[in-house]
């Protein structure tokens, strides 16, 4: 199957360029830690107003909001590979051409595999342990990379379709924030505006965080957990059709 | 079988251009095919298309026996590919930019491996091998770029303007793969503003211009058309009545006849003339009557200069298309 083979050299490309590039590396390694100590230090006397240890609650917010802009660096590696005419290069070989996207969004969730257990292990030291012990830790990293996988798709079709990389950090820039924030990853919903409030329940990132947020600290909640890969199943589904109909159009 | 066939292929962008307007050629097998034109003629365009890159808007077009619509698998097999700008992953080695090329093609294991060196010996990067790409030189990219698309053992070579931008030795050396490549027996199919070397290794070559083929031919078909050989004359430097000189050198030619034009030249006087050769004596004669001194002269059969000239309006300068060179693929490149 040479679809399996060509999406496994892709990654493979990814992952060489992602570890020469020692600047990327660093920053891709530097962000979870500084979000974890930043965000943790700044916002913990909100583990009073909440009742809760506020390492424990944020750590699945971090670990997504980390994995939420991780993602958004997908679309601009694209650009990069359409402006050098290496896609050309590679849509002239037989190559599958599902291989190309597939090769690029498995580096993607790697790398945010990679990063939130950085942030685990870091979180392990400032006394965050889940509920549902190592089985947990293996399904948190798992849930985390799907998520990445699936908004890596969106920063790829904006790639694709806008051709310039500035964009797509000019949209992820602004997203992350507002959907960060407007979420359950830093706050309960019992203490946000009646309107954010809303907001923060259909927000998709709500979803997974409740899910790990759950795993940390509850243990195996199957409703949290099946409504997050319901949802995130759905923005993949979005994102990975948008991303191919914008490669389709860039293939032609 | 042809190795390329081409039959009314338009293509027509979305903004309504007309790149290519219904064009006819073939390219036999084992030839070293040249696609010339002024820039924006649609030599790009056709290009893409042929190699599956862009679709077409009609017509036919069979690449090394199959249907480049229809079955563009087996066609990216059959072919290589080098774009107009050096195409490499500079984040990975000569090497790895070789071995990726063979994975995408299905070649693995010991017989990849062997395949590779060969051609890092081929392309001389051996000692360059294992090196980042970005720390090469221009002309050792052109080289790596050159036998990224040779891995697969390609039977038709698709190369795109190949030698612009590289110094006079690296082109040299580019040229003299491409002919080596072409007696083991693969296909070219070349574009280029580098007339001489066309001259010199294509066996057979079509111009466009404006989306349409003005000629095609062998190179010494073509220039026998222009019918005219150019005959040179030049006069002595310095002269102060150069210019009443020339007035009267222009008369006596006239009065000569068998001669189909007269143009001045910086350094004296053009004239194209039929059989220019046989009216070499004359010229001497009767200048040598009038008292006119000649500080040269030279008779050279037309070039392929002055095929393209005839064909399309225009000269090909080669140092200007840096400069003014057409976009890629999807466009230039970044770095």
């Amino acid at each position: 199957m040479t679809f399996i083979s060509d999406t496994y050299y892709m990654f493979l490309r990814w992952m060489k360029k992602l570890v020469r590039n020692p600047i990327l590396l660093f920053f891709s390694l530097f962000q979870p830690i500084i979000f974890l100590l930043l965000f943790t230090q700044l916002f913990s006397s909100f583990g009073v107003l909440l009742g809760v240890n506020y390492t424990l609650f944020a750590t699945a917010g971090i670990v997504l909001q980390n994995a939420f802009s991780s993602a958004f660096q997908s679309g601009t590696a694209i650009v990069d590979d359409i402006k050098s005419g290496f896609l050309a290069k590679i849509l002239a070989t037989p190559a599958s051409r599902a291989s190309i996207l597939l090769g690029r969004l498995l580096s993607d969730a790697f790398r945010v595999f990679a990063q939130s257990l950085i942030i685990l292990v870091l979180a392990y030291g400032l006394g965050v342990f889940p509920a549902t012990g190592i089985l947990g830790y293996i399904l948190i990293l798992v849930t985390v990379a799907f998520f990445g996988l699936a908004w890596s798709g969106i920063s790829l079709a904006l790639g694709l379709r806008t051709k310039s990389a500035e964009t797509v950090f000019g949209i992820a820039g602004t997203l992350t924030f507002p959907l960060l924030f407007m979420s359950t990853a830093l706050m309960k919903p019992a203490l946000m505006p009646a309107w954010m409030q809303s907001v923060s329940a259909y927000n998709p990132i709500s979803f997974a965080v409740n899910a790990i947020r759950d795993l940390i600290m509850t243990g195996y909640v199957w409703n949290s957990f099946s409504q997050a890969y319901g949802v995130i199943s759905l923005i993949a589904v979005l994102t990975l059709g948008a991303t191919l109909y914008e490669f389709r159009k860039v293939v032609s | 079988m042809p190795a390329v066939q081409v039959e009314n292929l338009v293509k027509t962008y979305g903004d309504g251009t007309q790149a290519v307007k219904g064009i006819s050629f073939k390219v036999d097998e084992g030839e070293f095919f040249g696609f010339l034109g002024p820039n924006g003629a649609g030599k790009s365009t056709t290009i893409k298309i042929l190699t599956t890159l862009l679709r077409k808007t009609s017509g036919l077009a069979n690449v090394a026996g199959h249907d480049i619509e229809h079955d563009a698998q087996n066609v990216r097999k059959l072919i290589g590919v080098q774009m107009q700008d050096t195409v490499i992953d500079e984040d990975l080695t000569g090497r790895e930019n070789l071995i990726l090329q063979g994975h995408l093609h299905q070649m693995h294991g010991e017989v990849l491996k062997e395949r590779v060196n060969t051609l890092l010996k081929i392309v001389d990067l051996e000692d360059a091998a294992d090196k980042r790409s970005a720390y090469y030189s221009g002309g050792m990219k052109k080289r790596l770029d050159l036998a990224s698309t040779l891995v697969h053992r390609p039977k038709i070579l698709f190369l795109d303007e190949p030698t612009t931008g590289l110094d006079p030795q690296s082109r040299a050396t580019v040229w003299s793969y491409l002919k080596e490549l072409n007696q083991e027996g693969i296909t070219i199919f070349i574009t280029t503003q580098y007339l001489e070397e066309v001259d010199r290794l294509c066996r057979r070559l079509a111009i466009l211009d404006h989306g349409e083929i003005v000629a095609q031919g062998s190179p010494s078909e073509l220039k026998s058309e222009i019918g005219a050989d150019r005959i040179t004359l030049g006069f002595e430097n310095g002269n102060p009545e150069a210019g009443a000189l020339k007035d009267k050198a222009k008369q006596l030619l006239v009065n000569l006849g068998g001669i189909t034009e007269i143009v001045d030249s910086d350094e004296g006087i053009v004239i194209y003339a039929k059989n220019g050769g046989f009216l070499v004596p004359d010229i001497v004669r009767a200048f040598d009557g009038a008292g006119i001194k000649l500080a040269s002269i030279g008779v050279s059969s037309p070039t392929l200069d002055d095929v393209f000239l005839k064909h399309t309006g225009r000269r090909i300068r080669p140092e200007e298309i840096d400069k003014s060179r057409a976009s890629g693929m999807f466009g230039r490149r970044r770095r």
